[in-house]
């Protein structure tokens, strides 16, 4: 099998319609990104407090807005997080200018809104395995007797296989879910189905970022993407001359200017590992042109004196079957990412998904087109020089 | 190169046992961060003021006493806005030697100015001294206390020399419930009563509205029967304690005699001497059972103690557990803020996983699928060197000790994409050398020669990328440049030094002349 065998494609034939194309596209992303809703920023540089719910079943969402928005915590936001059957939400306050245990006061702002007062004993969709354990050993439901810590050490194993079924299920529905949970001895499990709480919902998972470390990782989020634009630069620089340096920098400034307004117009928001997929797309952009201008370098050895144009054109005709295959299958692996990674990488593998199309089309159209005419440029000066 | 092919075999079969000889099994050796397995990440703050105005309290009440034994007690005295010194006016008919005999006596770590009130300074050095004690301590506490709830593989460390410190405890199912036992200040204290009363005003009436200079006001709670509480109790204790937290020897749950959860405490046999001494002395008043400023019980000594006391409160089985636990670990010097937290239940890490590994197989198995379709022969060499890539990839995680995040997972899956470049780009430059007409052998050496350079080229500005994640990045994203990092050196050996051996396994099968077609 072959794919582009001996193509003669004249790509640098239309590098103005295609530069047009780009640069109408960047600038719909700054407009997205200056007059429209702008980038995003999540919890990790904005600070602010961020629970994962999963809920029994469909919570009424005001009754979770009404709960938090009476903490006077700021702006609540609430967003369904995964597949709607799972009732997982993502809700979020903007803490205001003090550093405090946000997430126990949300949770506790919850618990009340939706388990009411007084349920916290024993609700097994919340409490731990260290505790539900001393819990046990106190009522001692199995009658073992004896001290506090042969009780504990007991009904230590029982306790776990609950907490381990929660983690498969992720909740409890009811007291029929402990069926399952072949560990427990049949006075333990009445016990727990007698008396134990399965509170409305459980936390997934947490995140609060004050606002010192919100300022922190927002500077070193600027400065990792700043010194691997140089440091890559300056890679490019010495192994290259000015016109290709200066055609590798373009494609990356159009890489990553693409990709974030594509970041802006999906409303995405930024988290440390956008920055990450954004620094790993820079990487894989410019690996993509090195590999056309190497070629190009190649050529222009063996065919001194032919047209740069001509030169250049077949140099990405020879590469090109390379650069579909590698950037093709990249794109299935990002692809199955993006499909079936979840909900928790799905911004990470979207950035890649459109930096991989957007780097690859970039080392065809922009950075070859740039060196070329700046190649041209240098060249006339120097004919106009030694002309004159 | 084709003569010593099998120091090439030696070198590859080494290193792939290697490999699987330190990530096996899999489950064990290879370590997950937070984000998959569950627990949390805290960092903290240690609030060093706290510390500071301690040692100002303290250096105030040593001198307020000595001025007072030699009959000036000074008119007033207070703590400067900073936090970190204090002025005083010294009776008027003070003896200035006195005085200076009593500051530097009492005083020795502070600087002393004086006008018509004097001013005294802790020293620039004791400040950081002391902040940076404040620090090392609070850790060493923190460090006692996650020992006791039995975390395993826990971290706990100071970030540079600052106040941060960084708590990461993997495999916690209750966090709410660690946050609380972390940060708990758990400062016992001891104190002689010397009145108590319904409200304030009521309790300083007899000293004209003032707090004595020696006492301070505490409060605690009032109960009824259903251990409800009705209200609140005022109580004027001496500001020196008989003994603190720091003269305990051991705390555990107890019973009071009523059945009810507390929490008995025995004393060091220093800190008993002190107790004793004085409940000796005391007999018929009342002492204060004070945690962190709030008054738990104030019982009436009856007797002689020397070396045990309980401390009663409105108690259940675990909160009595939990301050039984954190007074055996120690009282933190200073009180903490948390600044940031990230806690992973562990049915989110567990679905991370499995989604990961599931996209993971999905990619692997459509690119494998593809170079067999597309370089048939040469794909099984290509398939080869990716699959060793990714077991190359888990050795070396394994080997030094990486944690696997789920970034990491997305940075191995990526690694597959970009692990197939380096073959791609020496596939596609023999089938260009062998349509020029060139023979299998010279066009094998080519193809390798001639894309070694552009693939050491485009792999080093991803790697370059890479390092300045490492460098700053923090948790998962340091997981991801690092799996990243792995898999760009490591494809370089897959694809350039495995699969160019795979070859010429195939070029010298046949002895002598190599063969006339490649499947490629």
């Amino acid at each position: 099998m072959r794919f582009f065998a001996n193509t003669n494609i004249r790509f640098l034939e239309y590098r103005r319609v295609w530069l047009s194309v780009s640069l109408l596209l960047i600038a719909l992303g700054l407009v997205s990104m200056i007059w429209g809703p702008g980038l995003k920023l999540g919890v990790d540089f904005s600070g602010g407090t961020q629970l994962t719910l999963k809920f029994k079943q469909e919570p009424d969402l005001a009754r979770v807005r009404r709960a938090l928005e009476a903490l006077k915590l700021g702006e609540v936001t609430i967003q369904r997080f995964d597949e709607p059957e799972l009732h997982e939400f993502l809700v979020r306050v903007q803490n205001p200018g003090r550093e405090e245990d946000f997430s126990k006061l949300m949770v506790e702002a919850l618990d009340r809104e939706f388990n009411g007062s007084g349920s916290a004993e024993l609700d097994l969709n919340t409490m731990g395995a260290d505790a539900l354990r001393d819990a046990l050993a106190q009522a001692d439901p199995d009658r073992v007797g004896g001290g506090w810590e042969s009780r504990r050490a007991h009904y230590q194993t029982q306790a776990t296989a609950v907490l381990q079924a929660r983690k498969e299920r992720g909740i409890f529905a009811g007291p029929a879910n402990l069926d399952g949970v072949s560990a427990l001895s049949p006075a333990v499990r009445s016990f727990l189905k007698e008396r134990a709480q399965f509170g409305e919902f459980t936390v997934l998972a947490a995140e609060a970022v004050g606002p010192l470390v919100g300022k922190d990782l927002r500077k070193k989020a600027i400065q990792a993407v700043i010194f691997s634009l140089l440091g890559m630069m300056v890679y490019i620089w010495a192994r290259f001359r000015l016109p290709y340096s200066i055609g590798a920098v373009a494609a990356l400034f159009h890489d990553v200017l693409i990709t974030l307004g594509a970041l802006s117009v999906s409303g995405r928001e930024i988290n440390l590992p956008t920055v990450a997929a954004l620094l790993t797309l820079v990487g894989y952009s410019v690996n993509d042109t090195v590999v056309i201008f190497d070629r190009i370098r190649e050529r222009l050895k063996l065919e001194r004196g032919k047209p740069l144009v001509d030169i250049m054109n077949r140099a990405i005709n020879q590469t090109l079957s390379r650069t579909v295959i590698t950037s093709g299958l990249t794109l299935l692996v990002v692809i199955a990412l993006y499909l079936f990674g979840g909900d928790v990488i799905n911004t990470f593998a979207f950035v890649l998904l459109v930096g991989i199309v957007v780097g690859t089309y970039s080392s065809i159209y922009i950075a070859s087109p740039v060196a070329l005419f700046l190649t041209q440029v240098l060249e006339k000066r120097r004919r106009q020089r030694t002309g004159r | 190169m084709r003569k010593n092919l099998t120091w090439r075999w030696v070198l590859i079969g080494l290193v792939t046992a290697g490999a699987v000889f330190v990530m096996w099994p899999p489950q064990e050796k290879i370590h997950l961060g937070l984000d998959l397995k569950g627990g949390i990440h805290l960092v903290l703050q240690v609030n060093t003021d706290d510390a500071v105005r301690a040692e100002v309290d303290a250096a105030m009440e040593r001198l307020r006493q000595a001025l007072a034994e030699k009959g000036f007690p000074p008119e007033s005295m207070a703590r400067t806005e900073d936090q970190e010194g204090f002025t005083f006016k010294p009776a008027v008919q003070t003896d200035s030697a006195v005085l200076d005999k009593v500051l530097e006596e009492k005083l020795p770590e502070f600087s002393v100015s004086r006008g018509v009130t004097i001013t005294c300074r802790l020293q620039d050095m004791v400040v950081r001294e002391l902040r940076d004690m404040a620090v090392r301590q609070a850790l060493e506490t923190i460090r006692n206390r996650v020992d006791q709830f039995g975390v395993a593989e826990p971290v706990i460390q100071r970030q540079g020399n600052g106040d941060r410190i960084v708590v990461q405890l993997p495999g916690v199912d209750d966090p709410a419930r660690v946050k609380d036992l972390i940060r708990a200040t758990a400062f016992l204290e001891i104190k002689p009563v010397v009145a108590t009363a319904d409200s304030e005003q009521e309790l300083l009436a007899p000293y004209g509205g003032r707090v004595p200079d020696d006492a301070m006001v505490l409060t605690g709670d009032v109960r009824d029967v259903t251990d409800r509480i009705v209200g609140k109790r005022y109580y004027l204790v001496k500001k020196a304690s008989v003994v603190t937290g720091r003269d305990l020897r051991n705390a555990r749950r107890s019973q009071d005699q009523f059945g009810q959860p507390a929490v008995s405490f025995s004393l060091t046999p220093e800190g008993g001497k002190k107790f004793g001494a004085y409940t000796g002395a005391h007999i018929g008043e009342q002492m204060a059972i004070v945690l962190d400023n709030k008054v738990y019980s104030a019982p009436v000594i009856r007797a002689q103690i020397t070396d045990a006391g309980i401390i009663e409160g409105s108690f259940t089985i675990q909160s009595a557990e939990d301050l039984a636990l954190v007074l055996r670990a120690g009282a933190l010097p200073a009180s903490i803020t948390y600044l940031e937290e990230r806690t992973v239940g562990p049915s989110l890490g567990r679905d991370s996983i499995v989604r990961g590994v599931r996209s993971g197989l999905a990619g692997l198995a459509m690119v494998v699928v593809f170079m067999l379709a597309y370089y048939r022969g040469a794909g099984i060499n290509a398939n080869v060197a990716l699959i060793l890539n990714a077991v190359l990839l888990l050795g070396a995680l394994a080997a030094f000790r990486a944690t696997l995040t789920l970034p990491g997972i997305a940075g191995i899956i990526l690694t597959v994409g970009m692990a197939v470049d380096a073959n791609v780009l020496i596939f596609e430059r023999i089938r260009e050398e062998l349509g020029l007409g060139k023979t299998v052998r010279n066009a094998v050496d080519l193809g390798f020669s001639r894309a070694l350079a552009t693939i050491i080229d485009s792999n080093l500005t991803t790697l370059i990328a890479a390092l300045f994640l490492f460098q700053f990045g923090t948790g998962p994203i340091r997981g991801f440049a690092v799996t990243l990092s792995f898999g760009i050196i490591i494809s370089m050996f897959t694809a350039v030094f495995v699969s160019r051996t795979l070859f010429e396994l195939v070029l010298t099968r046949k002895s002598g002349k190599g063969p006339q077609t490649l499947s490629i």
